[in-house]
Parts: C-alpha cells; sequence; structure tokens
C-alpha cells in the first residue's frame, strides 16, 4: 500500500499536524505498513451485520436536570494559555 | 516491617495500629526516592499526601475513618484527573496542565481514604505497549532478565502503574486499559491487572483516548486486593453517560475462590507456534490445575481472534483523532505561536504532540475522511459485532476463557522493532477484550528461563467480574507464585 506524499500533506492538514519535510518518507512508509495491516478486513464477509459502536447493551442515561456550580467559568481559564477578560484569547481570524 | 506490603495486609497493620497511615505514607515515599531511576512517577506529591495521611490518622483515633483502607498509599496513572495536581497523560503538550476538578475514579479513592502519592508515567496519551512513547522517558521495568543487564520495558500502558507496584513505590495502583493496557503491563512486571467490563468504572476526569474501549481498572500484588481496589472504584456515575446503572457489588467480601463444576474454554485460535515454550507450558499447567481443582475444560473457538488488532487499529485511531481535536493550544495545555490561527494550532499540535499518538491521529483522520468511513471506519464496527458475538456464543457454552496475556515476557528498551505494527502485535491476546467489552484479569503465573514473570489472561462474559477474581484467586492460591525480584535500583 503506497502513502504519496501529497495525501500525507493533506491528511496533516486535516488534522491540523505539521509534517515535516524530512519526516515525510519515515511516516509514508509506517502509515503505509499499517494500512496494509488494516486493510485485512476487507475480506471479511459483513454484509448483514450491524456495526457496534459502544459495548454496552444500555440505553442512554438521562441525568435529573439539577443546576451545579462545578467548572466556572474563572476554574476553567485558569489553564487557558492566553485569555482575556472572561475569554480564552487566539491570534487574530479576521484580516 | 514486612517490606512489600499488599492493600490486605497494610489494611490490616492499620486496624491494629502496628502502623500509622503517616509512617506508611513516609516508607513509601522513601521507596520512590530510592527508586527513582525507574521513572514511575511524573509527579510525587509528598506534601499532599503526608497532609492527607495526617488526617487519616486523625480519622482513625475518631474512629471515623471512611473505610477498612483509610489511609493506605497508592498510585495513579497520570491520565486521570487530579484536582490541583499536574495531569499531563505523559504528553507535552498537557506538561503543564493543572485540573480544577477531581476524576470520579480517584474521588472514589479519596472517599475510601486512600491516599496518592503522585502520578504514574505511562505511554503519551496511553498509545503504546511499551511505554517509550512517554514524554517523560520510558520506565525501566524492576525486572531483569537473569543472563543480561539490559533494562527491559514494563509493558504499556499503564507501565509506570504496573512497575511501582511491582517495585514497591505504591501498594496500588490504577491504571486504564483500552487494548490490553492494564493486563500486559501486569504480565510484564508479575503484578494483578484488571481490566473491568465497559461501564462499570466511570470514564468521567480520564483524558480519552479511544471512548468506547477505555476503561479504568486496579494493578496491585494480590487477587484480593484486585477485587478491594475494584469495589472501591466501580458504581454507577451520572456524569458518564456509559457508566452502568448495575448496583455495586461486594467484590472482596464475596470471593470464593472455588472452581468446582466450572467450564473453562480454551480458544483454539490462541494456539501459536509462535509462542515461547514456556507461555506453552504455563498455558497447559494451568489448565491442568484447573482441572485438578475441579473445572472441566472445553475446546472452544473465537473465529475472528486474529480481526480484532486490525478492528482496533481502525477504531481506537478513528476515536483518539476525534478525542486528540480539543488539544489546539486554546483551552489548556503549551501554546507555540503562529502567523494566524491555524498556524497557531499546527505548530502547537506538531510540536506537542509525539511521533505515535501523531501517527494515530493521522490513521484515525484517514479512517473517518470522505470516501474511507463506509470502508474503514463502518467495516470495522461491524467486525467488532462479529467478534462480540464470537464472545457470546462462547459464554453459551464456558464460564471462562483461558488464554496466555501476552505473546511474549517483557523485552529490552533499546530493541523495539522499527515497524509500528509489530509493536503492535504485542496487544494481539488482550484487544478482542476491549472490542467486546467483557472482562479479563492478568495474573502472574510463573517465571520464564530468564526468570522473567509470565502472565495468564482470564475473561469472563460482562458484569461476571466476581467469577472472574473467584478462578483467578484459585490460580492464585493453588500456585502461590512469590516475585523474587532482586531490587537492583536500591544497590
Amino acid at each position: 500500500m503506497e502513502f504519496d506524499k501529497d495525501s500525507l500533506l493533506k491528511l496533516g492538514k486535516l488534522s491540523k499536524i505539521k509534517i515535516d519535510e524530512d519526516k515525510l518518507s519515515s511516516l509514508s512508509t509506517d502509515l503505509g505498513s499499517i494500512l496494509k495491516f488494516i486493510d485485512r478486513l476487507q475480506s471479511i464477509e459483513t454484509d448483514n451485520v450491524d456495526p457496534t459502536s459502544n459495548s454496552l447493551d444500555q440505553s442512554l442515561v438521562m441525568r435529573d436536570d439539577i443546576a451545579s456550580d462545578e467548572n466556572s467559568a474563572k476554574e476553567i481559564l485558569e489553564n487557558a494559555p492566553e485569555k482575556e477578560l472572561d475569554f480564552f484569547s487566539v491570534p487574530k481570524v479576521i484580516e | 516491617m514486612k517490606v512489600g506490603l499488599n492493600l490486605i495486609e497494610a489494611s490490616e497493620l492499620l486496624a491494629k495500629n502496628e502502623v500509622s497511615s503517616t509512617e506508611l505514607t513516609k516508607i513509601y515515599l522513601d521507596n520512590i526516592k530510592k527508586g527513582e531511576k525507574l521513572n514511575c512517577y511524573n509527579t510525587v506529591s509528598s506534601e499532599e499526601a503526608l497532609k492527607e495521611a495526617e488526617d487519616s490518622d486523625k480519622r482513625r483515633k475518631e474512629e471515623k475513618s471512611r473505610s477498612r483502607f483509610d489511609g493506605i498509599p497508592i498510585g495513579i496513572k497520570d491520565l486521570f484527573c487530579t484536582k490541583n495536581i499536574k495531569t499531563t497523560a505523559s504528553s507535552k503538550i498537557l506538561s503543564n496542565f493543572v485540573p480544577t476538578y477531581e476524576s470520579t475514579v480517584s474521588q472514589n479513592c479519596i472517599n475510601a481514604g486512600l491516599i496518592s502519592l503522585g502520578k504514574l508515567n505511562c505511554d503519551e496519551f496511553a498509545m503504546g505497549s511499551t511505554n517509550k512513547t512517554s514524554h517523560f522517558g520510558s520506565v525501566i521495568n524492576p525486572w531483569k532478565s537473569s543472563n543480561s543487564d539490559a533494562h527491559l520495558v514494563p509493558g504499556g500502558s499503564s507501565g509506570g502503574s504496573a512497575a511501582a507496584v511491582a517495585a514497591d513505590l505504591c501498594i496500588a495502583s490504577l491504571g486504564t486499559d483500552t487494548g490490553g493496557s492494564i493486563r500486559q503491563p501486569a504480565s510484564f512486571t508479575g503484578t494483578v491487572g484488571l481490566k473491568p467490563t465497559y461501564g462499570r468504572v466511570s470514564r468521567w476526569g480520564i483524558v480519552a483516548f479511544a471512548s468506547s474501549l477505555d476503561q479504568a481498572g486496579p494493578i496491585t500484588k494480590t487477587v484480593e486486593d484486585a477485587a478491594a481496589l475494584f469495589e472501591i472504584i466501580s458504581g454507577h456515575d451520572s456524569k458518564d453517560s456509559t457508566s452502568s446503572i448495575k448496583q455495586k457489588e461486594n467484590f472482596y467480601d464475596n470471593l470464593n475462590s472455588s472452581v468446582k463444576g466450572m467450564k473453562i474454554g480454551i480458544p483454539k485460535e490462541f494456539k501459536s507456534d509462535d509462542l515461547p515454550n514456556s507461555t506453552q507450558k504455563a498455558w497447559d499447567d494451568c489448565k491442568k490445575l484447573l482441572q485438578e481443582n475441579g473445572a472441566e475444560l472445553i475446546d472452544i473457538s473465537l473465529p475472528h481472534t486474529m480481526d480484532a488488532l486490525p478492528t482496533y487499529y481502525i477504531i481506537a485511531p478513528a476515536e483518539a483523532s476525534s478525542n486528540l481535536a480539543r488539544y489546539d493550544g486554546v483551552k489548556y495545555g503549551i501554546r507555540e505561536n503562529g502567523k494566524n490561527l491555524i498556524d497557531m494550532y499546527e505548530e502547537t499540535r506538531s510540536t506537542g504532540f509525539g511521533d505515535e499518538v501523531k501517527r494515530r491521529i493521522l490513521i484515525g483522520t484517514y479512517v473517518l475522511s470522505s470516501g474511507y468511513y463506509d470502508a474503514y471506519y463502518i467495516k470495522a464496527q461491524k467486525v467488532r459485532s462479529l467478534i462480540k458475538s464470537d464472545y457470546n456464543e462462547a459464554f453459551k457454552k464456558v464460564d471462562a476463557i483461558l488464554t496466555p496475556s501476552t505473546p511474549s515476557t517483557a523485552f529490552e528498551i533499546d530493541n523495539e522493532p522499527k515497524d509500528p505494527v509489530q509493536t503492535y502485535l504485542n496487544d494481539i491476546f488482550t484487544v478482542p477484550v476491549n472490542l467486546a467489552g467483557i472482562p479479563a484479569i492478568s495474573i502472574p503465573f510463573a517465571n520464564d528461563e530468564n526468570n522473567l514473570p509470565i502472565g495468564l489472561q482470564l475473561i469472563t462474559n460482562s458484569f461476571e467480574e466476581q467469577k472472574l477474581l473467584n478462578i483467578a484467586k484459585n490460580v492464585q492460591d493453588t500456585i502461590n507464585y512469590t516475585p523474587n525480584l532482586d531490587k537492583w535500583w536500591i544497590k
């Protein structure tokens, strides 16, 4: 299974991970090897099989709608790399 | 005082006032200092632990202990959020993260009076089976081969949790298991590791890796300890939407080691010519032992066993790529500057994540991307159904399944194969259990010809942990395995 340079760079863009030029070749080999490995599933007959997303045989439980004062904005912002007033701060988006 | 106490022994000493929590905590903090070479802890919270111990001693004096385990020092995998104590997931991207809340599991431990000595090293975001992917360096297995001085991996991802219990750097520990991350390191270190049924233990406040597979559990010296710690951490939690509503059980008090009349399944798909002779022998010896103790052996088939690993390496990275999207340099963790917002995201994630995490995010993004979603992700979910149904069928015939925990014993840190797929094969015996959502335990059974521990795995149907622990106790009590560990790191 080939993993060409362009699709790898595209994947990096989608994942928001910068891929250095000098890592392209080794990463392509690694991902190619993993893809070849997972491709094994294609030969399994699954026509009448339903997918399992979660192994718990239980429908989602709703919790009581009671207000709590956990996780205040002030607490949450303590870990923000940059903040202004009561907000997370990021580099300018609109030019 | 005897070194290498387990949870039950420590609770008895505390009850008899033969030791105080403060004394016990000091002993273990001292052990941690002497064992620094092993690199088990990312953070040691000495001050907090001693303060907690003092409070525990006060409670005991006033007969207000929170449980019989009040005052016992444990270690916590650095994946559980702990209030005001750094929680890094062994990643650079979270290297400065101090949670403002406590995970349900660690809160349950606090409610029982257990004392946290600190946060245990693990593979980055729990992705690995060697502990080598940690940003803070490899954990070193306290075990060494009798014919080499080389350092060995402790297994992973809960490598620090397993090594710390084996080396007496805590009395018991908490780990998490997504594809074998409790059982494989337990097997490599001669400890007991329990992966509970999916939903038994709350995932709230645990740094998420693959949400449909992640489950927390204990790593301990004995099956009794595993039952006790499991009992403490389990139970319904309204903060986790996949938490089971089943009642909490008294796993420790209800331990009963009889296996008379039980049917033990031996799956033919786990047999392999590649299995080391010593592991095969341990497996055979255990079959014989169970038979002698009154159980019946039954040959079974789990036809999709070999499909489990490729299925796992689609589902786990897919869920991880989604879960790890939250690390963007905005809300917590480190930020690297960029020319604009997108550039900042990319710089932060490229600097903050290690190679294995990046590989899994890329693979996960690939299998979820338009055009491949059905061919990979949905396909894997369908094969997951087949794997689950294999086990459902098997448990119509047997009470439990016995297999080796790992295809080899611990290997050299510097001897890891270059191809990531070769490393993934470490989890070949443990991964199917996570996909099926059922419980399993790894217990030490014997040592191989190089004096390294061999673990065996027992598996039962969903929510049958009591039966699982009972059979494990039967095996443990019959073989009486004592780890003959040479504490080379103290010398």
